[in-house]
């Protein structure tokens, strides 16, 4: 294998990763945050898509489809959080339920306005290029989506740290009673968590639209998707699901090189071998009784 | 092809009752757990309810008529069953499918073979043991006469011994399977699409002669991946050509970039790909991104010069050249006189399956009228050789494999004013699927 083949696979393998993360990000910070397993997340990540779908038709340029489908995804998931979650905070049955119901009613709207047929979206014209390495060429639009990936985890990073807005989140996940004894207005921080996470999955339809397309069943797939991704790099930690998610992606991208036939099961076996070693994940904060 | 709905639902029971058996130790503890356990099974019996229970019933005549088995001739309804995968990647060959079985209904004054038509539709969600259930469902439950589907050759093997025990007639409108034809040929089962064999064959002496010597073989790792490819190799070596490489990758792959490098380097005449749904739209969009587009020519079957792919890929799928068994845009008064109903009726353009779907009801339509009657025995014996005038040319139903013998064309898919048009370069006659496996 030559420097030029291998670098253009590590490429892929960071671009998926990034992908990956950018799907994962949105759900592990709802659990982060409110300990909800938004299930409804796939179809997030579809809607998202979809939404920038219609406009592209209308032939709206991508770069503004593109913020119209994260606020769209971000008002649904701020209904959603006003008119249900809000009723199960601290019931993990009832959650689990109405987010996986939520999860089939939406899927069959978008059914129902969209049809069954596979769509793409396109990439945009500006991206639609490649560059060379000795012999290989690699998509440019495959360099946005790891760029955009490291500003949504630097971003992450300086809110997280570095924010008034992030102090108060990282208190209301120690300890909710006692932000809201301190006068914080916590079921508005939770709305905020809730819609950013919303948004994130449409970010990630719009932007993985024209790497994967749209059809039925995607929701699912990106679901599980992003389920690994959260198991391996520890629940709840958008740092864990940044590393676990380059890590799936390159692990995954060489392993198709390396191993074809294990191609199916790679990815399981990472979450496999992660959770033997470290049960919590790679950045989870470790059990406790 | 293969549905990922199915493998997936359970996947994500697995990873939901990892997740939330995790959460559940790490929030509650050990006493958490059992907890968690019952919510985890909760969880996983929903699941399976909705898997379970997703069939939609269409029926048009009242509940609680127990309607005797049609003998009588004052009310001769005949009760088609519809058995088709309405979840997953498989739902936009269902929906044309219906599409078409439904307009030829509609230009027959919803009558075939002179009979009125009742239609019960299932969706097996290309499971094998949701099938046999749906299946039992339809012929003892509904009684009905005839069915129709489905879409998954593993469905179709599953339901082989059950439809030669009820001798109950299958009009076969997608599942592409060889050995349909071959080692598990049925008497009661008729092929109206095409076979995997026929499918992977079609254009390979094209390419040979025309094209290059040279080929790269990718398809996804399963039955029908490894039945086309197969058959592409039979045909394009015994043309003189030679595949060098055969690729495998998993069925539903996201990423085909560590092969589009692979074929960079080895730099063949050309690649012969069959993928379907996503998975063919997500190739052609990465061949044209990787830069393989116009350096090394790319060839396929049917799936390639199809609709489902051309139209959202676009330009993508230009300079394709792909062995159809369809288009609309195919020179013939049946296909004329289909695509503008067809268009007149839908608004979209039909693709082959919309064919597979009108044909269906084509052959029982002219079946029924031939026998007159729908029994078993009698629709047998005319079904065998039984030939018309389909939208994609003249059809004969083969007695010796019970698949059509029907006109291939290959064609290369090119830029026109309307989009991308598949353009016929050479009429492959009369493809016959040999009566045994030429393999062996």
């Amino acid at each position: 294998m030559t420097l030029s083949i291998l670098s253009v696979q590590l490429l892929t393998g960071l671009a998926y990763g990034m992908l990956y993360f950018m799907i994962a990000a949105g759900l592990t910070i709802i659990l982060g945050v409110m300990n909800i397993v938004n299930l409804a997340h796939g179809t997030f990540f579809l809607t998202g898509a979809y939404v920038a779908f219609s406009l592209l038709s209308n032939q709206v340029s991508f770069w503004i489809a593109l913020p119209i489908s994260v606020a769209v995804m971000a008002i649904v998931g701020i209904v959603i959080e006003k008119l249900f979650i809000r009723r199960v905070y601290g019931k993990e049955l009832e959650q689990v339920l109405l987010t996986f119901g939520l999860a089939f009613i939406i899927a069959d709207a978008a059914e129902w306005i969209w049809g069954t047929e596979i769509q793409t979206l396109a990439v945009p014209s500006l991206l639609d290029t490649s560059i060379s390495f000795g012999t290989l060429v690699f998509p440019v639009y495959r360099l946005f989506v790891v760029l955009v990936g490291c500003a949504l985890a630097a971003l992450l990073w300086y809110f997280e740290t570095r924010t008034r807005i992030g102090a108060v989140i990282r208190a209301g996940v120690d300890d909710r009673a006692m932000v809201s004894a301190l006068g914080i207005n916590v079921g508005l921080v939770f709305t905020g968590v809730f819609a950013f996470g919303a948004g994130l999955a449409g970010l990630s339809g719009v932007l993985g639209g024209p790497l994967l397309g749209m059809y039925t069943g995607l929701d699912s797939e990106i679901l599980v998707t992003s389920l690994i991704v959260v198991v391996v790099g520890g629940l709840g930690s958008w740092r864990g699901s940044f590393i676990g998610a380059i890590l799936i992606g390159l692990i995954e991208t060489l392993g198709k090189i390396w191993f074809p036939s294990l191609s199916m099961l790679i990815v399981f076996l990472i979450m496999v071998v992660v959770l033997i070693i470290r049960p919590q994940g790679l950045f989870g904060r470790g059990v406790t009784s | 092809m293969q549905t990922s709905w199915l493998p997936n639902r359970k996947k994500v029971r697995l990873v939901l009752k990892n997740t939330v058996k995790k959460r559940g130790m790490m929030m509650q503890g050990r006493k958490g757990t059992r907890k968690w356990k019952a919510l985890a099974s909760t969880a996983l019996s929903l699941l399976m309810l909705v898997t379970g229970c997703g069939g939609t019933t269409e029926s048009s005549s009242q509940p609680g008529t127990n309607q005797q088995p049609s003998e009588a001739p004052a009310e001769e309804t005949v009760k088609i069953g519809l058995i088709l995968s309405a979840t997953g990647t498989f739902a936009p060959l269902t929906e044309s499918i219906r599409n078409g079985f439904e307009l030829y209904l509609e230009e027959h004054d919803r009558k075939l073979g002179g009979r009125k038509v009742e239609v019960k539709f299932e969706d097996d969600e290309a499971n094998p043991q949701v099938a046999l259930r749906k299946y039992r469902q339809l012929v003892t439950g509904e009684k009905v006469n005839l069915l129709v589907g489905p879409i998954s050759s593993a469905v179709a093997y599953a339901l082989r011994d059950e439809v030669e025990k009820d001798k109950m007639i299958l009009i076969d409108a997608n599942a592409a399977g060889n050995d349909l034809s071959w080692k598990m040929k049925s008497d009661y089962i008729y092929r109206l699409s095409f076979s995997n064999w026929q499918n992977g064959s079609s254009a390979a002496a094209y390419l040979a002669q025309n094209v290059g010597k040279t080929a790269i073989a990718i398809a996804p790792d399963y039955p029908a991946g490894i039945e086309v490819v197969a058959g592409f190799k039979g045909a394009f070596e015994a043309g003189g050509g030679q595949v060098v490489k055969e690729i495998y990758p998993k069925l539903g792959t996201n990423d085909f970039a560590t092969y589009m490098t692979e074929i960079a380097q080895l730099k063949p005449d050309l690649v012969f790909t069959f993928m379907t749904g996503s998975d063919g739209i997500r190739f052609v969009k990465q061949y044209s991104d990787f830069g393989l587009k116009g350096q090394i020519p790319l060839a396929g079957p049917s799936e390639f010069g199809d609709q489902l792919i051309i139209e959202p890929t676009g330009d993508a799928t230009e300079g394709i050249i792909a062995g159809i068994m369809y288009s609309p845009w195919l020179e013939n008064e049946a296909n004329r006189k289909f695509v503008e109903s067809y268009q007149k009726k839908y608004n979209k353009l039909p693709n082959m399956f919309s064919v597979q779907g009108y044909d269906s009801a084509q052959v029982i339509d002219k079946a029924i009228a031939k026998a007159g009657g729908v029994k078993s025995e009698d629709l047998v014996n005319v079904l065998k050789g039984i030939s018309f005038d389909s939208p994609r040319g003249p059809i004969t139903i083969d007695p010796k494999t019970n698949n059509p013998i029907q006109n291939f064309y290959v064609v290369k898919n090119t830029k026109k004013e309307q989009g991308i048009v598949p353009e016929v370069l050479q009429t492959v006659e009369k493809v016959t699927m040999p009566d045994t496996d030429p393999a062996q």
